[in-house]
């Protein structure tokens, strides 16, 4: 009954970690060795790939570079990218808040199935995500005669790519929320409950600052791959440039044709959309981290400065 | 404001928390439930509260029956063990919360607001941290902000869990006492649950003695340990 919590030491914070470090400290030419390990492996594995995707990119001058992206198809296939994201990013986000309050708030027979269910597109490969769409949708799928009637298209066309994308990126908001939400608990929703707010006034002034930054990091990662995803989005799309293809597509469709300058270019602006992805997530965790940081450092300086100056405090 | 509870039962899968309770409190009472861990006791506050639903069993908040209402309609002032703060809020705004979700028709104005948190913080003796954040208070402040949250909505009927469980024990006595005082001033109808029998007796009109779910007796601090109903009550009060 007594659930004490332990305000100082909130879930999450690292002091022992620390401590264990420093107490399993390894002699100075291991740590070198480790490091210089570490260090061989991202150069060769991240580093240098992402250098030569901007030297491939400018290897024929920035003149060739600019022109690609005057190129109709290549426009579109960005358009297209950034629509897919448009529509995908929100949907994954309402759905993933929804699914982390659902199952996080209450127990209900079907969650275990739920938590599943939210993890699937991490488990099969994209490559089956797409090919479940075209076994549903599709012209000879379940509901193929169906929408042939009524002249919808989905297969081959933009829906397809936007409900593929949207299949593989399913879980990053609700996965990056479900354990925050989870160590969180819900006695402040409670307590906004019994104060008379409603459900849509406690979402929106409690639970919503409570994850602001972990939600921010979920869409992130979301966004990040919906604009690179790749082989569902290849099954569904019939990869017809400057119709359904996706910059992921197009980058192989130039690279196909020999067109390595424009297929460089435009995997370079992939990768900087990628970078700038990145940046965003590092201000998110570093923000994220200072107030915690922050949290625990006034606290100490309050305990202090009320053991010393209200001492009956 | 007076509670009635008619044989309430609740549980928890094959765990029966709360077994057929029977309960009067009267307008202006402040009555103790002690028991031990696991006893059942902040189960029946949380029914009370209504975040908790009864299996079977009803609830009278003055002979109006509030079995099916959800929490923020019955609106019992409710005091939580560990406070539950709002983090993300200034001590201002935490106390100005319920006061802020109010439907519009009955909403305070912004001056209105105002007024009434600082004249809480003054009951609480915490005038002037009112832009401090929750983190940056010590467990007695930030309990007795707690407080002044839930008495801000003006409750009728004020729910404590375990209201000094996570404080030190030279605090926990000031606050003790400090509550005592402000239910002499107030006579705002109070339940709190505690598992110390010394608090119970100390502030409690009444004590309602629980285990195992059921009650096993209730009665003045002097009646439940001059006549002691049953071997358990007998054995957790220590009596011979």
């Amino acid at each position: 009954m007594a659930s004490f919590i332990d305000f100082r030491n909130p879930p999450g914070s690292d002091r022992r970690a620390d401590d264990w470090i420093r107490a399993n400290s390894e002699p100075i030419w291991v740590r070198r060795v480790l490091i210089g390990i570490l260090l061989l492996f991202f150069i060769l594995f991240l580093g240098m790939p992402l250098l030569v995707i901007f030297q491939g990119a400018l290897a024929m001058g920035v003149q060739t570079f600019l022109t690609t992206f005057t190129d109709d198809n290549i426009l579109h296939s960005v358009q297209i990218t950034l629509l897919v994201a448009l529509i995908a990013v929100p949907s994954n986000a309402a759905f993933g808040v929804a699914a982390a309050w659902a199952v996080t708030r209450y127990r209900f027979t079907g969650r275990a199935l739920l938590l599943a269910l939210i993890d699937l597109p991490l488990w099969v490969s994209p490559v089956i995500g797409g090919l479940i769409y075209v076994l549903i949708y599709g012209r000879r799928g379940y509901l193929g005669p169906w929408l042939q009637e009524h002249d919808i298209r989905i297969i081959f066309a933009l829906p397809g790519v936007i409900m593929a994308t949207t299949f593989v990126t399913f879980p990053f908001v609700a996965r990056s929320l479900i354990p925050l939400m989870q160590a969180q608990g819900c006695e402040e929703e409670e307590a906004a409950l019994t104060l008379g707010a409603s459900g849509f006034q406690i979402l929106r002034r409690i639970t919503l600052p409570k994850i602001r930054w972990g939600f921010f990091y979920g869409v992130i990662l979301c966004n990040a791959r919906a604009m690179g995803e790749f082989g569902a989005v290849s099954v569904v799309s019939a990869k017809v440039s400057g119709m359904t293809n996706t910059m992921p597509l197009e980058i192989e469709r130039l690279y196909n044709d020999y067109l390595f300058a424009s297929a460089f270019a435009v995997a370079s602006a992939l990768s900087m959309l990628a970078l700038i992805t990145l940046v965003l997530k590092s201000i998110a965790e570093w923000a994220n981290e200072r107030q915690l940081v922050a949290g625990q450092k006034v606290l100490l300086e309050a305990t202090i400065n009320t053991t010393q100056i209200h001492p009956a405090a | 404001m007076s509670i009635e509870i008619t044989s309430l039962s609740k549980s928890f899968g094959h765990f029966p928390a709360v077994t057929d309770v029977n309960l009067r409190v009267d307008t202006g009472e402040m009555v103790a439930f002690l028991g031990p861990s696991g006893s059942g006791k902040t189960t029946l506050l949380r029914i009370i509260a209504g975040l908790e639903f009864a299996d079977s069993g009803e609830v009278f908040f003055d002979g109006e029956n509030v079995s099916q209402k959800s929490a923020n309609e019955r609106k019992a002032g409710f005091v939580f063990q560990s406070y539950a703060l709002f983090n993300h809020m200034s001590i201002f705004e935490n106390i100005a919360f319920g006061l802020r979700v109010a439907p519009r028709s009955r909403r305070l104005g912004k001056e209105k607001i105002r007024e009434r948190v600082l004249s809480l913080l003054e009951t609480i003796q915490l005038s002037g941290l009112e832009s401090r954040f929750p983190v940056q208070l010590s467990g007695g402040q930030r309990q007795r902000v707690a407080f002044a949250r839930a008495l801000a909505v003006e409750p009728r009927v004020l729910l404590l869990d375990e209201p000094f469980g996570a404080l030190d024990a030279k605090v926990r006595r000031e606050l003790r006492g400090w509550l005592t005082e402000f239910h002499n001033t107030t006579h705002l109808t109070s339940l709190f649950v505690t598992h110390d029998q010394e608090e119970a007796f100390e502030v409690a009109n009444r004590v309602v003695i629980i285990n195992r779910g059921t009650v096993q007796q209730v009665g003045t601090p002097e009646e439940v340990r001059s006549a002691p109903s049953n071997e358990f009550v007998r054995d957790f009060l220590a009596l011979d």
